[in-house]
């Protein structure tokens, strides 16, 4: 996560919360006794925050009668599907294609990296050695056309222990119980790792048709048909986000991962498909010695 | 029955010196003592740490995230009023499962896996499209490479029911789905109740519910024969009027296919008395149900 | 009672020859499927039973509290149709019994005055090849989770029956002048006490009387519902559900429970 902005200094309020004596902390009850059995000292409640604009990004519609294919990002996922009849009429969509919106995905990063940054800093001020319990977020602020990036956490302080090389504290969406375990496995944690992958489907003739159910007379189906540019996307999205995140490991793991993604349609079979794709990174410190297999057991209450 | 760690002979972790330990490795300069085989992994799990020790226990480990999704068209005008079964719509869902269920096969066969666990399995009926997304982590047992024997799994069981079969002697073998949609005889609705006074049966439409129920579990236990499986477990059963179109009715199960590898081991559960909370007073409510 | 249909639709044949074949499908999920294991049953097929009944009356505003017979005998009658085709599913299989009952009903949009009753379950056969047939020489039913079964059993009991028990009661309405009498007090409103005890009382007697029927030492898990399904709020179906339960032959020692206590949150 290097690529961010120099973030501006943490605002005066906070410095003012941490010179306090008594410190905040999200961590609910458990969590909180579960950080002193391992010796975890809480510190102080850390965030960091992003505004970014946020219009509809790209280019207008390829269609109409001046449209050209879309050349940008060859570099990102992109496939193209040709009309298999030969008849052309101006609204016949004669071909169509999925891409990967890369500028929406890099100012998304953006977004997210300025505010993990942020969050950082202030978890450094207090000479934190890593942010537990992280929760981040992208919420659409009203109608406003602006998306804020959240990210927020526990710091904490390893009694006894040594800081982390660098002096940057690590984060881990971890808290409590499952932090003792994931250690416990042999797993330390490095960082949280998130990213977004954006495909955009503009439809050819075909996969309006299916999409719609629309009988234009070309390419009328009387029994299912797969909608293959659909599917394309479907899988491509999930693919991007698994590829991008492989790159931020660095040869570390990603665990306790979680893979949201969401699809928009905007008519006659066009449509975009977002995946957000969260997890803990972690690295191996020590072998992992297997606990002989657990007894079953039945409650009675 | 859950699985409590009270396994004999466990020694006792102190997780303290644990947490000491791993704060002493990431305060090193570079991680590049770290064996480099290790360091190459990058391996992706969805998995969470709970699920994880009990696939240790057995000796499996997590490889790799995995997905496979599907969307198959429903032709036009399908769901207009007609008689008996809607096929093309039973047809899509039915390739769709298909086709998310291979592609996430490929995908764990491509990573190395012997098999998925904990499919989260997604499936959404529109008008005019049938969408199936399956995600997991494809799982093999610690330190194997290469392809085996055994033909690659896929199931929608969490890692701890996988980790309890496996030990009991079974193993999973993949989904098997069945659906089937059917029009509500609605015409003959109105009929039947205007020569109805009395409080009857109604046969024509227990005939046509209950074929459509047949058919939907008659095809995942094709699939589920096609396999070779002994049985299908945590059958996932729905049923209920399409939101579009209240006069249409889908039936839909879902489960995972196991199968006997040798004989069934018991595990002998322990019967247990947790002295947790204070027991709760009467409450008439609780009598009814619900 | 109206005439039980001797023939399952034919659709019913061909599934279940999949499952006397071999092939075993069920809803349990694996904790309870190991269960079932652990007392020497093994699950052999889903089973289902369902019928759609007209349940439409005529609502007046009688003035007297009182039962419905006629809609409670088809509120029974639709319950039974689909329990008994549930059982003769489960009989066809060879299974002793059938665990995870639930009884469930649909309303749909195009059938105002009709309902569908549905039974689900997952039919069970003793490994052992000893029959647990109960006493009328049908399969056992019961609603007992795979937990619950497996708990039962250690206890040396083993279930009966699902039993139930169904009264449908109207509510007087209040004349006019009852109600601006009692307005602005909190008094006992005798005609509705003793309109839901009567209720009550009957669905539950009726419930143990099916008991009695199978011969069972008792009944467990009792739950009562009330639903006012399609009739308004004044017309009540009170329904009493439970699985009378008996001595097995065999001689069972209860294991002494470990008591634990767990630091979860």
């Amino acid at each position: 996560m290097t690529t961010a902005p120099e973030p501006d200094d943490v605002p005066e309020a906070a410095a003012r919360r941490f010179a306090g004596g008594a410190f905040t902390s999200g961590l609910t009850v458990p969590d909180f006794a579960a950080c002193l059995q391992m010796g975890l000292e809480p510190v102080g409640f850390v965030q960091g925050f992003c505004v970014m604009q946020w219009q509809w990004y790209g280019m207008g519609s390829p269609y109409g009668t001046f449209g050209v294919p879309f050349q940008g990002s060859t570099s990102g996922y992109s496939q193209t599907w040709q009309c298999p009849h030969g008849f052309v009429s101006a609204e016949h969509r004669s071909w169509g294609q999925n891409y990967e919106q890369s500028w929406i995905e890099d100012a998304w990063r953006q977004g997210f990296v300025s505010a993990y940054d942020r969050m950082i800093e202030e978890a450094t001020s207090v000479g934190a050695h890593g942010v537990v319990g992280v929760v981040d977020s992208s919420d659409r602020l009203s109608d406003l056309g602006v998306l804020e990036f959240r990210v927020q956490g526990t710091a904490v302080r390893v009694t006894d222990g040594p800081p982390p090389a660098g002096g940057i504290p690590w984060t881990t969406y971890l808290a409590g119980q499952r932090l003792a375990k994931s250690i416990e496995a042999g797993l330390a944690p490095v960082s949280i790792a998130a990213t977004v992958s954006s495909v955009r489907v503009w439809a050819y003739c075909i996969t309006e048709y299916l999409t719609e159910g629309s009988a234009g007379g070309w390419g009328y189906q009387s029994a299912a048909a797969e909608i293959e540019q659909m599917s394309e996307a479907h899988m491509a999205v999930r693919r991007i986000a698994r590829q991008q995140v492989r790159t931020q490991l660095e040869g570390d793991s990603l665990r306790g991962a979680s893979m949201i993604t969401t699809e928009r349609e905007l008519g006659h079979g066009d449509a975009e498909v977002q995946c957000i794709l969260r997890g803990n990174r972690v690295r191996r410190f020590k072998a992992f010695d297997p606990l002989p297999p657990p007894q079953p057991t039945v409650r009675l209450l | 029955m859950s699985a409590d760690g009270l396994g004999a002979g466990a020694d006792p972790v102190d997780i303290r010196q644990e947490m000491l330990d791993a704060a002493g490795y990431l305060s090193r300069p570079a991680a590049s003592d770290a064996p480099p085989a290790q360091r190459r992994a990058g391996r992706t799990s969805d998995l969470s740490i709970d699920e994880e020790f009990a696939l240790h226990a057995i000796g499996w480990e997590p490889v790799q995230l995995v997905c496979g999704a599907s969307l198959y068209s429903v032709p036009m005008g399908v769901w207009n009023w007609g008689q008996g079964e809607i096929t093309s719509a039973s047809e899509a869902y039915a390739r769709a499962f298909a086709g998310a269920s291979d592609r996430l096969h490929q995908e764990c066969t491509t990573m190395g896996g012997r098999g998925v666990v904990g499919a989260h399995v997604e499936v959404e009926v529109h008008r005019h499209h049938v969408d199936v997304t399956i995600v997991g982590t494809a799982v093999r047992p610690v330190g194997s490479r290469g392809l085996s024997a055994d033909p690659v799994f896929v199931s929608d069981l969490s890692g701890r029911d996988f980790a309890l079969l496996h030990q009991a002697g079974w193993t999973p073998l993949g989904l098997a789905a069945g659906a089937s949609f059917v029009y509500a005889p609605r015409r003959s609705a109105g009929v039947a109740m205007k020569q109805k006074n009395q409080n009857v049966e109604l046969t024509n439409f227990t005939e046509a519910m209950y074929s459509a129920r047949e058919s939907a579990m008659e095809r995942m236990q094709s699939a589920a024969l096609a396999m070779d499986g002994t049985g299908v477990v945590q059958v996932h059963v729905e049923e209920g009027p399409m939101a579009f179109a209240s006069h249409a009715v889908s039936f839909t199960a879902f489960g995972t296919v196991v199968r006997l590898v040798d004989r069934h081991t018991r595990l002998t559960p322990r019967m247990i008395l947790p002295l947790d909370d204070p027991t709760p007073a009467f409450d008439a409510t609780s009598l009814r149900g619900g | 009672m109206s005439d039980v249909p001797q023939d399952l639709p034919k659709e019913a044949g061909h599934r279940l020859e999949e499952l006397e074949a071999g092939l075993f499908t069920s809803d349990l999920s694996v904790n309870e499927f190991l269960l079932i294991k652990e007392v020497g049953f093994h699950p052999v097929g889903f089973v289902m039973g369902s019928s759609i009944y007209h349940t439409g009356i005529q609502t007046r505003k009688w003035g007297q509290s009182q039962e419905l017979e006629k809609l409670t005998g088809a509120m029974y009658e639709a319950r039974e149709l689909a329990m008994t085709r549930m059982e003769e599913e489960a009989a066809e299989l060879g299974a002793d019994g059938v665990v995870g009952v639930r009884l469930d009903v649909n309303y749909y949009e195009w059938g105002k005055d009709a309902a569908e009753f549905i039974a689900v379950g997952t039919a069970v056969k003793a490994e052992s090849g000893v029959s647990h047939l109960n006493k009328l020489g049908k399969p056992f039913t019961s609603d007992l989770s795979g937990q619950d079964f497996w708990t039962l059993m250690q206890t040396g009991y083993i279930p009966q029956g699902l039993v139930m028990g169904t009264c449908v009661y109207h509510i007087a309405h209040r004349g006019l002048g009852q109600t601006l009498g009692s307005a602005g007090q909190n008094v006992e409103l005798p005609n509705f006490t003793q309109a839901l005890y009567e209720a009550r009382e009957l669905a539950m007697t009726r419930m143990q009387d099916e008991a009695t029927r199978l011969d069972a030492s008792g009944i467990v898990g009792v739950r009562l519902e009330e639903k006012s399904h399609q009739w308004g709020s004044h017309t009540i179906e009170f329904l009493s559900l439970g699985t009378a339960v008996g001595k097995t032959s065999d001689t069972v020692t209860l294991p002494r429970p470990t008591t634990i206590i767990s630091l979860d949150n």
